[in-house]
């Protein structure tokens, strides 16, 4: 279903991102379809409950102060989320401007990444797929970022699974963004501030990076 | 009176939106709309639980969606988007918060489709009352009992954040 005149900004594999009126205001849409290569009614199923997954997330993590887009509707039955519109770049866009390659832009944005992250944490929510499109800069004073694509999330509370999500923004972060290895211990760092148990997670981060490399040794 | 497109259900047509003070009659509206008089196709609401035209348009937007989907929860589409403006999912509780009592002095008179000289004409007729903005109505939001129905965090301070707060609560109280 084609979302009233909305213009579509990024078509993914498993859901499209329009930009489109709603209520006098200019929202993200985000529709999620099946994947179709699986069952039909299984798709159904799965796509609604990863709508309703991403919604919770990103309303759980509002109700705990956590900058991310307010979820404005939820349409299970076409699989649409309606949400605020972030104005501002990604991460990853603002870290290649002129602005985002100084140091003093660097260290505020490791410092806002660590503190968003260390309080999602602290509520349980994994977010799944941390990379740097993933994260965004709020153009206002706040310069706040903000976490979006909840599509993978989930609750959880163990120490592993928090620490994974941390190894996956280290390798999004390594593989996109050349020598940054100091600006993702400063985020760290802040997280390490942040986040109520980040001592046992930080710990686990160690194990979880030997693995990685054991594996990628592997092959 | 003011009408508004609904962008994510275009078929349902504007929704129309009108504010009065001095009301007069809302106890015997309240005892049309209990009685589910058909003939009052209108939805009323509290204004001073209104922060911002927003809240209501989203309300209103569900409902017609809801409606479109043949999912509404209350006996009508006018009822819904009142119901809509609360984040639990009691029905009765949610009417009596969100609707007019009594005691209601201003509220907001809202209804989906038709033409809007017709409708505004019907409003008119049904509310005895003084027709006004909503600028100036806003003075009179009651936030402490907002703050008190959606349970909004003490650092949740200034007004946009707290319509996050209220839409994001709204939008999520019939996902499971
Ligand atoms: N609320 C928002 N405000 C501004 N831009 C957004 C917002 N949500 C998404 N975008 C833009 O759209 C892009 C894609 O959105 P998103 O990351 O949610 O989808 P996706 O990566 O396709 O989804 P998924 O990984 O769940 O399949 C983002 O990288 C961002 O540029
Ligand atoms: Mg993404």
């Amino acid at each position: 279903m084609a979302v009233h005149q909305g213009t579509l900004i990024k078509q993914g594999a498993e859901a499209r991102v329009y930009i489109a009126p709603f209520c006098g205001r200019k929202a993200i849409v985000k529709e999620r379809f099946a994947k179709a290569y699986r069952h039909p009614a299984l798709d159904k199923k799965l796509t609604s409950r990863r709508v309703t997954q991403e919604a919770r997330c990103l309303n759980r993590c509002q109700k705990a102060l956590i900058d991310t887009p307010t979820v404005y509707m939820v349409d299970v039955a076409s699989s649409l989320i309606y949400m605020e519109l972030i104005d501002g770049l990604s991460v990853r866009e603002y870290m290649e401007t002129d602005e985002g390659s100084t140091q003093a832009a660097r260290t505020h944005i490791a410092e806002e990444i660590g503190r968003a992250l260390g309080k999602m944490h602290n509520i349980d929510v994994v977010h799944g797929d941390l990379t740097t499109s993933n994260l965004l800069m709020r153009n206002n004073d706040s310069k706040s970022v903000v976490l979006i694509d909840f599509g993978l999330s989930y609750v959880s509370n163990l120490v592993e699974d928090k620490a994974v999500d941390l190894y996956v923004l280290e390798r999004a972060f390594s593989s996109t963004h050349p020598n940054t290895e100091v600006m993702f211990e400063q985020i760290l760092a802040s997280y390490g501030t942040s986040c109520k148990a980040s001592k046992q997670i930080l710990k686990k981060l160690e194990e979880v990076r030997l693995r990685g490399r054991k594996r990628s040794m592997l092959g | 009176m003011e009408s508004f497109p609904i962008e994510a259900v275009p078929e349902a047509g504007l929704v129309h939106i009108a504010c009065y003070t001095g009301v007069n009659n809302a106890s015997a509206l309240k005892e049309r709309l209990q009685a589910q008089d058909k003939t009052l196709a209108i939805g009323l609401v509290e204004s001073n639980l209104i922060l911002d035209m927003f809240q209501l348009l989203v309300a209103a937007t569900k409902a017609a969606l809801d409606e479109r989907a043949g999912k509404l929860r209350t006996n009508s589409v006018n009822a819904e988007i009142v119901y809509n403006l609360s984040p639990t999912n009691n029905i009765a509780e949610s009417l009596r918060r969100f609707g007019i009592s009594d005691s209601t002095t201003s509220l907001m008179a809202i209804s989906i489709g038709g033409e809007a000289a017709a409708v505004l004409e019907e409003m008119n007729k049904t509310v005895d009352g003084t027709l006004t903005s909503f600028s100036d109505l806003e003075q009179g939001t009651d936030l402490a009992t907002l703050r008190k129905y959606f349970k909004i965090d003490p650092k949740v301070t200034d007004k946009a954040q707290v319509l996050d707060w209220i839409i994001g609560a709204m939008a999520m109280k019939n996902v499971l």
